[in-house]
């Protein structure tokens, strides 16, 4: 027994390998045999057969041979990606204005926590009876989930700059824009990059949300009809793609962080 | 002579602007009241002049406060979440820290379960919402399930963090002392992974209340964002606005909640800086 923990849990290649190929495959035979044992309605299996639809052949289907879910995906990605490099433009010179105005940072503190804590889910509906179906009340949304996190950390990154620097900047009389290009920025960027990462899942919870409850559109759209006609491949294939959609937007925001926050090392 | 004369009234200018200024903001306390006000008054204002009438106001808010504390349909759906979120909280916390133990301390259950954790974990819930709701119904079993969901991969990920952090000498303590596996996994192993555990509760917590509200929304459960969502449509704004500062109030309760535990049963316990 102890000799067989020992053999798993050693750091043999093919140990390694082999718990991670077998735990897949693990998890593609169980879910293959729960989509076949259940009603199609109820749950579809990987791969399937006439009578249970497979997730795997409906997602090729959507992403090769289905303009209207294509379009439904760039209509999901412009959203995403209008409220997040508005939420970017706006959050990130604004934590750094906060950073050189101690006065003004020390008066919105306080406020920005609480907004940064608020359920930002909460204030749809509002925005719902307010601005009403267009684009751009969606897009309000997106903005809402990504613009605190990016402002919190950006601020806290800003608040953590050491003020010797500021102070030696200062004694050399170097100019305002100097002291942004070389200290400020430099220093609050590996914050702004974690806030950004936190951003990027929060906003594509935004996005969803927006797509579901205001007018519906893009890739909640695709979900809830396919939800509504419980063609369960159709909800199973539309949950991968936003769950790939989300990775690889976490995947460019950690490459970021890689490139620019390594000097930080791994303190937070 | 000239500047004799001169200066003192100058001062004198300076110093009147300047006892106004420290009037308002020369304290940090002083600061945030002043721009609290500010941003009350440029709501009120802006909203006043800009937005149509059934817009929220602060004096609105504020005149529907008493009536909607004191409301018993919004106590029973403020208990009703707060109930579903505790309950889901607690049984995340409980799973997900055997999960993410075991995880931390067994490079087998890591490398077999590392890929559908972080999968899991990025995985947006509300995507799952319709899913969740063909298999739980519209029930508030629905709402249960993805409050779990939304909970107990971020207690898992933390967990098994802490579980790796483990400081070293404690674990060669235990084998040379010939320690029981129980007491390395229990006493030695959970306690140290503690400030972990509370990072990964912290943040769980926001998410289950983001979720508990999600849930609401789509199954038109009774609770908070019912409460909301229902006072928002039929264009009962003030109300509505007394909910989204309920769910805050919500989540800053929490902290507090967990910061006393702390301080009261493990005074030991070192502060963290958060992690997400």
């Amino acid at each position: 027994m102890n000799s067989f923990l020992e053999y798993v849990n050693s750091d043999r290649r093919a140990v390694r390998y082999g718990t991670v190929i077998l735990s897949l495959l693990a998890g593609a035979v169980i879910w293959e045999l729960v989509g076949l044992s259940f009603n199609q309605a109820i749950m579809a299996p990987l791969i399937g057969n006439e009578d249970h639809p497979g997730t795997l052949p409906r997602l090729y289907r959507y992403l090769f041979d289905d303009e209207e879910y294509i379009l439904s995906l760039i209509q999901s990605i412009q959203l995403f990606t209008t409220g997040f490099v508005l939420a970017l433009v706006v959050a990130i010179p604004s934590g750094i204005i906060l950073a050189r105005m101690i006065t003004l940072r020390i008066a919105l503190e306080t406020y920005i926590l609480a907004l940064y804590v608020t359920p930002m889910i909460a204030l749809i509906p509002f925005i719902l009876s307010i601005l009403g179906f267009d684009f751009w009340p969606k897009v309000l949304v997106v903005y809402l989930f990504a613009f605190f996190p990016i402002l919190y950390n950006t601020l806290e990154g800003a608040r953590s700059v050491k003020p010797e620097l500021l102070e030696v900047a200062k004694s050399f009389r170097s100019s305002e824009f100097a002291i942004w290009r070389d200290i400020l920025v430099p220093y609050t960027l590996p914050y702004a990059l974690t806030g950004i990462r936190q951003a990027a899942g929060r906003a594509l919870v935004g996005m969803v949300a927006a797509e579901f409850f205001l007018s519906t559109s893009g890739l909640g759209e695709e979900l809830i009809t396919a939800s509504r006609n419980f063609d369960m491949a159709g909800v199973l294939a539309t949950i991968l793609v936003i769950t790939c959609l989300g990775v690889s937007f976490m995947r460019i925001a950690q490459a970021f962080e890689q490139k620019y926050a390594g000097w930080r090392g791994l303190d937070r | 002579m000239t500047t004799s004369t001169l200066t003192p009234p100058v001062t004198e200018r300076k110093s009147a602007g300047q006892t106004l200024a420290k009037l308002l903001w020369g304290t940090p306390l002083r600061a945030k009241l002043f721009a609290g006000v500010l941003i009350l008054l440029v709501w009120q204002v802006g909203v006043g002049l800009f937005a149509a009438n059934f817009v929220a106001k602060p004096i609105g808010v504020i005149m529907a406060f008493p009536s909607v504390i004191t409301n018993p349909l919004f106590l029973q759906a403020s208990s009703s979440t707060l109930l579903a979120v505790l309950q889901g909280l607690a049984i995340a916390l409980v799973a997900g820290t055997v999960v993410g133990v075991a995880m931390g301390r067994m490079k087998v259950f890591d490398r077999a379960l590392n890929f559908y954790v972080s999968g899991l974990y990025t995985m947006p819930m509300i995507a799952l919402l319709p899913l969740i709701t063909i298999w739980f119904g519209y029930s508030s079993d629905a709402r249960m399930a993805t409050i779990i969901f939304a909970a107990f991969f971020s207690i898992v990920i933390n967990a098994r963090d802490g579980a790796r952090a483990v400081p070293p000498e404690f674990l060669e303590v235990c084998k040379a002392y010939r320690a029981p596996a129980r007491y390395v996994w229990f006493d030695i192993t959970v306690f140290s992974s503690l400030p972990y555990l509370i990072a990964g509760v912290r943040l769980a917590a926001g998410r289950a209340l983001v979720g508990a509200v999600i849930a609401e929304f789509f199954v038109s459960l009774n609770g908070v964002g019912m409460f909301v969502l229902s006072n928002a449509r039929s264009f009962k704004h003030n109300e509505a606005v007394v909910g989204v500062f309920a769910l805050v109030a919500f989540g800053l309760m929490f902290e507090l909640i967990i910061n006393w535990v702390m301080k009261r049963y493990f005074p030991w316990y070192r502060r963290e800086t958060h992690s997400d």
